[in-house]
């Protein structure tokens, strides 16, 4: 196992589906920091030296990810709430926002749509 | 029919008993006769099957429901329970299979008078079309160089042989003539699918090994270059160049084990500091070979090697250097660099080293050749080496060049650079004479059962254009009546 951000990684894992677990970390990111650090796409967790592990969590602690990325979601609908807009009325009623249709198949927005969004 | 009622009398009583009282317990009922074909008959009695409740349905609960008393799912909708076969293969296990070189098969017949490979023979040009075995020891060695593939017909015969034909001789007889002279024979064997480019480089592997060449070789370039080894950059070079560690330690041991003999008898001239471990002056190059340990370690070593064996002076054996997949290393490389821009596989330290001496930049001061070989199966397009070696194909034969297209942005002048001068052999079909070795072998190794006869030559040798690979598929992999 190996500890990447206070997370751990079994050592069989790419390091590049590795960083993709992280909340607003998504292909491209990942693959730039890989390319930063030299690692090659096909790189598993456990062929990482000590070095560059450390590296990696120096780096991912640098950036806006999980609950940081979160809380700017968060704001955002916060803020659209506060002003009184449609969007931010819909976000509080868990509804779709962009003008769908509500007679049914509104799971996702049912899911996501709230002030204090989860993810 | 009574005999047996009385013998049973004397039976002990116990034992006849329950037959009996079966039998005296038994009444025909009156309204029936005392037989009946119909099984129900005398159940049924006088009252109308209508009536009847089916057994089906006085069945106690659970038969053929839950016990829960809820109806059984439908079928359909169930996950589907799959056999369970055995446990599924370890990690690398399938790569393993897939990688798996058999090179003997106890079943082929013993091929008589079938000659071994000598240091000379491959150079004599009597031996066009016969066949030569690869000695046992050497076998180990190319198979530590990974020149054997997967893909070759090996499985089928009992001992691996291969087929001298005009263009083995050429080759030889260049690459001794070089090594003479402490030249470098720099070659690019090309030649459509199944022409034996690979099995080409094979035969000079086998003939660097026995006449005590020092052989390096690369078996599959796209290793190299399609991202799927690890890379880090060189310190202190500019443009930046990449070291590729743990494909440098794999091709070291290569080396060591293939080559063992050749390097125990060479020693060192340069001390070399920036080793791992202290190597001594005049110590054999094979305890340099040993010093590569650690993937970390593996490029200095590599350089190191490399070093001594460049040394211009006596008792340095002559160089082959091959390489297999040349497309891979002739464009842009899946490796990306710190600032996210592609890599061009000409800044990959190693690929750099070969491409150097097949371009010419640095000879080998002590003979020897560097021969890289096309492939066409699973080859990336490189316009560039497409026409490079058209370019030089047209150059040798004293035709006008072909231009290249005005108006087409995909050349790479890099790659074009490196194969600015170097010879290129094309490989073709056989000439009759060798197909009928080939296939006088195949006969008497009992897999070709058709007598072998000028007719039968002719039909497969047209049928294959001659090419080796499908004279293989012509004659080894379909049923003959």
């Amino acid at each position: 196992m190996v500890l990447i951000l206070g997370v751990n990684f079994n050592e069989h894992k790419l390091v590049k589906k590795a960083l993709e677990t992280f909340y607003a970390l998504g292909p491209a990111k990942s693959e730039r920091i890989l390319a930063k650090y030299c690692i090659h796409p096909r790189a598993k967790v456990g062929t990482l030296p000590p070095k560059t592990v450390t590296a990696l969590t120096a780096e991912l602690s640098t950036m806006t990810i999980e609950n940081d990325a979160r809380k700017i979601v968060q704001d955002n609908i916060k803020r659209l709430r506060d002003i009184g807009t449609y969007r931010g009325r819909r976000h509080a009623m868990g509804l779709p926002v962009r003008g769908q249709r509500t007679r049914n198949q509104t799971e996702t927005s049912r899911r996501l749509n709230r002030v204090e969004r989860r993810g | 029919m009574s005999a047996p009622n009385s013998l049973r009398c004397l039976l002990r009583p116990s034992a006849a008993v329950p037959r009996q009282i079966a039998a005296a317990t038994w009444t025909p009922s009156p309204w029936i006769a005392p037989f009946s074909t119909t099984p129900g008959a005398g159940k049924a009695g006088t009252t109308p099957k209508k009536n009847v409740p089916k057994p089906k349905a006085a069945a106690p609960r659970g038969v053929g429901m839950n016990p829960t008393g809820k109806k059984q799912s439908m079928k359909k909708f169930k996950k589907a329970q799959g056999a369970k076969t055995a446990k599924p293969p370890l990690p690398g296990e399938r790569k393993a299979m897939r990688k798996r070189i058999q090179l003997s098969n106890n079943n082929a017949l013993p091929v008589e008078g079938l000659a071994e490979l000598e240091p000379g023979t491959m150079l004599n040009p009597k031996n066009i079309g016969t066949m030569a075995a690869l000695p046992g020891a050497m076998q180990d060695n190319l198979r530590s160089l990974e020149a054997f593939k997967a893909t070759q017909f090996w499985p089928m015969f009992r001992q691996p042989a291969t087929l001298i034909r005009s263009e083995t001789v050429d080759l030889m007889n260049r690459m001794q003539s070089a090594a003479s002279k402490k030249e470098t024979l720099r070659l690019v064997v090309t030649g459509e699918r199944i022409t034996g480019k690979s099995l080409l480089l094979l035969q000079s592997m086998a003939y660097g090994l026995q006449n005590d060449w020092v052989v390096i070789n690369i078996p599959e370039a796209q290793e190299l270059t399609t991202a799927c080894t690890e890379y880090a950059p060189i310190p202190d070079t500019d443009p930046v160049q990449y070291m590729q560690n743990n494909y440098c330690l794999k091709m070291i041991q290569a080396i060591r084990k293939a080559n063992a003999s050749v390097l125990s008898k060479i020693t060192t001239a340069y001390s070399h500091p920036e080793l791992p471990q202290n190597i001594p002056i005049n110590s054999t190059l094979l305890a340099l070979a040993n010093a590569a340990k650690e993937p970390e370690s593996a490029w200095v070593v590599f350089q190191a090697l490399w070093k001594e064996l460049m040394r211009k002076g006596a008792a340095r054996p002559p160089v082959l250097f091959t390489l297999d997949g040349l497309p891979h290393i002739m464009k842009v490389s899946d490796y990306r660099s710190p600032a996210f821009e592609l890599i061009h596989s000409q800044d990959l330290a190693l690929v750099r080293l070969f491409s150097d001496v097949l371009s010419g930049a640095t000879s080998l001061p002590n003979g020897g050749a560097v021969l890289a070989a096309t492939t066409r199966g699973n080859a990336p397009r490189s316009p560039s080496m497409d026409l490079a070696l058209a370019q030089r194909e047209a150059e040798q034969a004293g035709t006008e060049l072909p231009k290249p297209e005005p108006y087409f942005k995909g050349y790479d002048l890099r790659s074009e650079e490196v194969l600015k001068t170097v010879s290129v052999m094309k490989l073709k079909g056989l000439s009759k004479v060798e197909a009928r070795g080939l296939m006088e072998y195949w006969a008497a190794s009992g897999i070709f059962r058709a007598t072998v006869d000028e007719k039968a030559v002719a039909a497969k040798w047209a049928l294959s254009a001659g090419v080796v690979g499908e004279m293989e598929r012509v004659n080894l992999l379909t049923m003959h009546p």
